[in-house]
């Protein structure tokens, strides 16, 4: 909404400069977004009248003017392009010395200084000016013409407040009465604790009105005037620069007053052709499902039941509260005019608008709820500033309303407890101090009476709880007062909240985080100990995205994306994580590798749900409060990594990141994040072929059976799609199964165990077998066949050549072997060597001698 | 000169030019071993009297003694002269990279937001989390957010197609509801997380942003609490000479509601405020529709926004470049 100051000071009273001001409102819930000074500049600028105009003999586009001069008196000659005045009009002439503000000049400086110059030969003493050239509107085909009766030669600035600021606020959705200047000027005068002053209004006239019957629920009350006489010509220069600075543009005089009206006062006004009204009589109804209605802008509106009309017995003429129709528009030969203003209701307008997709200024003002008692005001300043300014004669009216007023528009009066208040605010506000702030704001408050309607408080118990306690009637233009709550927002405000002390309390709680919580840093910990750093992306994908874990065709569609390639939730992290590898291949990077902790999303009906609820059981999903599921989310750690290894200022020109080392960190964490020294816990890995990824070099992280991650090389081919130079990895781990399966009271303590002092002995086995029996296999074998010995084992060779024939390889295992009660003796080591000599057979292997 | 003294002669001076351990062994070799010209005279000692014998004797251990004194000498001197050398070819330039891969960091937004955490668990909060892809009933229904308000509207929803009613959280705030429809005050919790609205990108909007939301449920929980638990978070966060300003606003879900500036000094003695959260009373029909007496229990609740902080605190001016993951951004903090 915007304020231009001149307006705001002719309906409140306040001693304050326009930062003073800004201040005091930002301070008191009249959020300033931005104060302009539209016009600001002008100068120089006086009308004058046109006294003979003649084709410019050298250029067919341009008009030679004579205006009166300054005083309204003499001649002066101006060469003008454009062709929207005749003799006798009045217009603005920018002097020579002058400056008008809304130009661009050639050079992009806003702004023009004027000057006496040749144009083709004739002098041009300045120029007569168009509204865009004053900011006077946005109209730059013409220039501007103002009513025949504005007084010659005055200056600019003598007729109106030239470059006065104009204050913005951001309306909140509650302060429907902030969308008008009476409305800022009422809180004002509460925020300042001074008087506001609506405009004086006359009586309505006694004549007949167009008979009208409301038969809805909808409407409050209907207030109609009469014109006759209407002559439709332009705005005075006044009106036309209010509705220019609060970012209307001027039409009509008709349109153009109820357009201030609507600004000034909050209630939206609509003005009909009563010539061109068809029945005899109004009646307001709800429209039927699929009836038809062209509106003002020209489109016709399919209606629906629940939409409110005015109708004219022959057709619907208005879209009530949202647009007028298009055939009782006010037109150039319109003579006779019916002014409407009546009250609808929120919700009704507000389900119109959106279903219409239609946002008019009556609209937004309407949903907010207007003022129910500000229509009759409203229609009668209309149609005294018609009357006024000479366009109209009013001659009749009428008000219908809808008996008794529909809850909606009712303001009933609230009990309020001045001793919570208090508790509340932490204040010690006397009950008299928060009766005059409410009254201040306009509300009527006395002590509260036993039969009054209590809100809430003390409703089983009316009789003798009233004592103590205030009954608040809202002001009719307050409906966000409907609460104790509301009015103890409301003392809090005018009293000021910088008058609430701080305290900080001491909590009943004890803070931290979860044991499953800290699981979640851990592993991010262990992937940036991994060297990568951490990414976040933003979580949408297209058509096309790479499958991670347990890959499926369900996704979580967006009814409204932001774009084509953002029409999806991400079911897997990589797709992000790889463009932004990309994304840095392409700043010129030699390598990159990232990290991202977050939220995958799939159908509630994904394999991985099933996978995930195998192992951890459903708790993991997440319902709305009836129950019923909303979409699979669970936590995912994902890594992906390109190109060389980098240090801080050091380059390993050998070393590139490789799937090894995606493998470490997802293993380190499942490791980590494990119940301790349960094998059921244990991920294992099993080679896998999957789409996009490098078929010799993939591998699913499995738990229990169910695959919970996936790691690998990417595909030659989908690193070429990429444009990403090989090699690139990637892996992702859902953290759900570990995060789950963290106790409220974290895992059980990890026991210790007796460290043997005895010396350890090492042996080294080396066992030959064919390439399909994985090293996993190798190792179990070992670790079995040497039995409680084995203190640890570390793999540290593979061979492939002639010694162990084509097909085949020899893999080197380092023993550390330990006994608790003795010391070993070579003969362990030969037991040792033998035993796994032995079990290695059992799986088709040889040990190596 | 006898034999033995001119092979003394002879002995020291091989010593003295023997330029490293090995030479100098050679030497020894040469004077004192079993092949020596100094074996050789010593042999001769079967066939000489007693007398002769014990004047040779004197005269052997002499020259043992002399030798041994000069071979150690020099042996000390060419071991002293070997290490220095060994060391001053081991000479390191220890302003050279260290040749190994540092840690990743933690993403700016990941550091700001534990920060801010920290500070709340250390007041007593409990951190609670909830789902991005959220139910409309918590996400708006519930926080007193009705299907027709305007509020509703201005929050630029995006909506999950094919359920009823999901839509990607416009705020942490739904997770209030799941915690205060599941537990009994007292509750005091501080939620991050991801939330979503539909704005186009550009420097200083993005449809995927990062809240973290607080709230405290308890009897006679007061406004005083709410400015007193947000002038320490300001001040642990921004400096000890800072100080908020609570400005009337609107929200839903809390009543009476405030935007919170906090104080900055900028150069030139410059003071202003600067817009970091939204906060207020939880509106006692938030309270009753989740279960929580209104009459008995009064609560606060706030909402900061992360990328809000990060960039005011770390001078970031396009929001961009939060979520681009350029590692020369990411690596900088």
């Amino acid at each position: 909404m915007k304020l231009p100051l001149s307006w705001l000071k002719d309906l409140v009273e306040f001693d304050l400069d326009v930062e003073e001001l800004v201040e005091v409102m930002s301070h008191s819930g009249l959020e300033v977004e931005e104060v302009t000074t539209p016009g600001a500049g002008a100068a120089g600028i006086r009308t004058a009248r046109v006294l003979h105009w003649e084709p410019h003999p050298d250029a067919d586009k341009l008009r030679f003017v004579r205006v009166t001069g300054d005083g309204g008196d003499g001649e002066v000659e101006v060469v003008c392009g454009a062709a929207n005045f005749e003799v006798g009009d009045v217009v603005a002439h920018a002097l020579p010395g002058g400056h008008v503000p809304g130009v661009t000049g050639p050079d992009g400086a806003k702004g023009m200084d004027l000057s006496s110059r040749k144009i083709r030969g004739l002098t041009s003493h300045g120029m007569l000016a168009s509204p865009k050239e004053l900011e006077l509107g946005e109209d730059a085909g013409g220039i501007l013409v103002l009513p025949p009766d504005t007084p010659l030669g005055s200056s600019l600035d003598d007729l109106i407040p030239v470059g006065e600021p104009v204050i913005e606020i951001a309306v909140q959705a509650d302060r429907g009465d902030h969308l008008s200047v009476l409305g800022v000027a009422r809180d004002l005068a509460a925020i300042l604790d001074t008087t506001w002053r609506a405009p004086e209004v006359p009586d309505r006239p006694s004549g007949p009105s167009i008979p009208v019957q409301l038969r809805t629920d909808g409407c409050a009350s209907f207030h109609t005037w009469v014109l006759e006489d209407v002559t439709i010509g332009g705005s005075p220069l006044w009106l036309r620069q209010r509705l220019t600075q609060s970012g209307m543009r001027p039409i009509d005089v008709v349109v153009d007053v109820t357009n201030l009206v609507m600004l000034e006062l909050g209630q939206p006004l609509h003005a009909f052709d009563l010539d061109r009204i068809g029945g005899p009589s109004l009646t307001v109804r709800e429209a039927d499902d699929g009836e038809r209605l062209v509106t003002l802008d020209d489109v016709e509106r399919t209606l629906a039941a629940g939409d409110l009309v005015i109708d004219d017995a022959d057709h619907p003429i208005s879209l009530a509260g949202v647009m007028g129709g298009l055939d009782t528009e006010v037109v150039a030969d319109t003579r006779r005019v019916l002014l409407e203003a009546a009250v609808w209701e929120p919700a009704t307008i507000r389900r119109t608008s959106r279903r219409l997709g239609l946002v008019s200024e009556a609209s937004m003002r309407f949903e907010r709820a207007v003022d129910p008692a500000g229509a009759a005001r409203a229609v009668a300043r209309a149609a005294d500033l018609l009357v006024s300014l000479g366009s109209a004669a009013a001659t009749g009216s009428d008000v219908v309303a809808t008996e008794p007023a529909p809850a909606w528009s009712q303001r009933p009066s609230v009990r309020l407890d001045p001793a919570r208040v208090r508790r509340t605010l932490a204040v010690d506000l006397a009950d008299e101090v928060q009766v005059a702030l409410l009254e201040r704001a306009g509300a009527i408050v006395g002590p509260a009476s036993e039969a009054s309607a209590p809100d809430g408080a003390g409703s089983a118990d009316a009789a003798g709880s009233a004592a103590g306690y205030l009954d608040v009637t809202p002001p009719t233009w307050r409906r966000d007062l409907g609460r104790q709550a509301d009015l103890t927002e409301e003392i809090a405000r005018l009293h000021g909240y910088d008058n609430i002390p701080d305290h900080l309390p001491s909590l009943p709680t004890t803070g931290g985080l979860t044991p499953s919580q800290r699981a979640e840093r851990t592993a991010r910990d262990l992937a940036l100990a991994g060297g990568f750093h951490e990414a976040k992306t933003r979580p949408f994908v297209g058509a096309r995205a790479l499958a991670g874990v347990l890959p499926s065709e369900g996704r979580v569609l967006l009814a409204n994306p932001l774009a084509q390639d953002a029409a999806a939730m991400r079911p897997s992290l990589l797709e992000g994580l790889l463009q932004a590898v990309r994304h840095n291949h392409g700043q010129g990077r030699p390598g990159v590798a990232l990290t991202e902790l977050g939220r995958c999303f799939r159908p509630v009906d994904d394999p991985l749900g099933t996978a995930l609820d195998a192992v951890i059981g459903p708790g993991w999903r997440w319902t709305d409060p009836a129950g019923a599921p909303i979409p699979l989310q669970p936590r995912v750690l994902a890594l992906a990594a390109q190109g060389r290894k980098l240090g801080e200022g050091w380059l390993d020109t050998e070393a590139t990141w490789s799937v090894w080392d995606v493998l470490d960190v997802l293993d380190r964490v499942a490791r980590r994040l494990a119940p301790p020294d349960d094998p059921t816990w244990r991920l294992e890995r099993h080679a896998i072929t999957r789409e996009g990824f490098h078929p010799g070099r993939t591998a699913a992280l499995v738990l229990q059976g169910q695959e919970i991650g996936v790691v690998g090389q990417l595909h030659p081919e989908e690193a070429d799609r990429r444009d990403l130079p090989e090699p690139v990895v990637a892996g992702e781990l859902l953290l759900e199964p570990f995060l789950a399966v963290t106790p409220e009271a974290g895992h059980r303590p990890v026991s210790a165990r007796t460290l043997v002092r005895h010396p350890a002995m090492t042996v080294d086995v080396a066992l030959v077998a064919d390439d399909e029996v994985t090293y996993a296999t190798l190792e179990r074998t070992v670790r079995l066949a040497v039995g409680p010995l084995l203190d640890e084992l570390w793999f540290f060779d593979e061979y492939r050549g002639e010694q162990v024939g084509e097909g085949r390889r020899s893999v080197a295992m380092r023993l550390r072997l330990q006994d608790p009660a003795r010391q070993l003796t070579d003969a362990d080591a030969e037991a040792v060597i033998e035993s796994v000599a032995t079990a290695a057979e059992g799986i088709g292997a040889t040990l190596r001698r | 000169m006898s034999t033995l003294d001119e092979l003394r002669e002879r002995a020291l001076a091989a010593i003295a030019d023997a330029h490293d351990l090995d030479a100098l062994d050679q030497v020894r070799v040469t004077f004192t071993g079993k092949r020596s010209e100094f074996a050789g005279v010593q042999a001769t000692m079967r066939d000489l009297d007693a007398e002769d014998r014990k004047a040779l004797g004197q005269q052997l251990n002499a020259f043992r003694a002399a030798f041994q004194d000069a071979f150690d000498a020099r042996q000390r001197a060419l071991g002293e002269a070997a290490l220095a050398a060994r060391l001053e070819s081991e000479r390191l330039d220890l302003t050279l990279p260290p040749r190994r891969l540092p840690p990743g960091r933690p993403h700016l937004l990941t550091q700001v937001e534990e920060e801010m955490l920290s500070v709340f668990i250390g007041m007593g909060f409990r951190v609670a989390e909830g789902p991005e892809a959220e139910a409309g009933a918590y996400n708006f229904d519930l926080l007193n957010i009705e299907p027709d308000h305007p509020a509703r509207q201005e929050m630029d929803t995006i909506y999950v197609d094919g359920y009823e009613d999901v839509v990607l959280r416009t705020h942490t705030s739904p997770v209030q509801a799941r915690v205060m429809t599941t537990q009994a005050p007292p509750i005091a919790v501080v939620v991050p997380g991801r939330t979503y609205r539909a704005d186009a990108v550009d420097a200083t909007h993005s449809p995927v942003f990062s809240q973290i939301e607080g709230l405290y449920v308890d009897e006679g929980v007061t406004m005083a609490d709410l400015r007193g638990t947000l002038l320490a978070f300001a001040r642990a966060l921004f400096g000890a000479d800072r100080d908020i300003r609570l400005r009337p606003s609107f929200f839903p879900f809390t009543e009476p509601s405030a935007e919170v500036d906090v104080s900055f000094h900028g150069p030139g003695g410059h003071h202003g405020w600067l817009e970091i959260l939204g906060a207020g009373m939880v509106d006692p029909n938030v309270l009753e529709m989740c279960g929580i007496d209104p009459e008995r229990y009064s609560g606060f609740a706030f909402g900061i926004g992360i990328e809000r902080v990060a960039m005011l605190r770390h001078g970031v001016r396009d929001i961009r470049e939060l979520f681009e993951a350029d590692v020369r951004f990411l690596a900088r903090f």
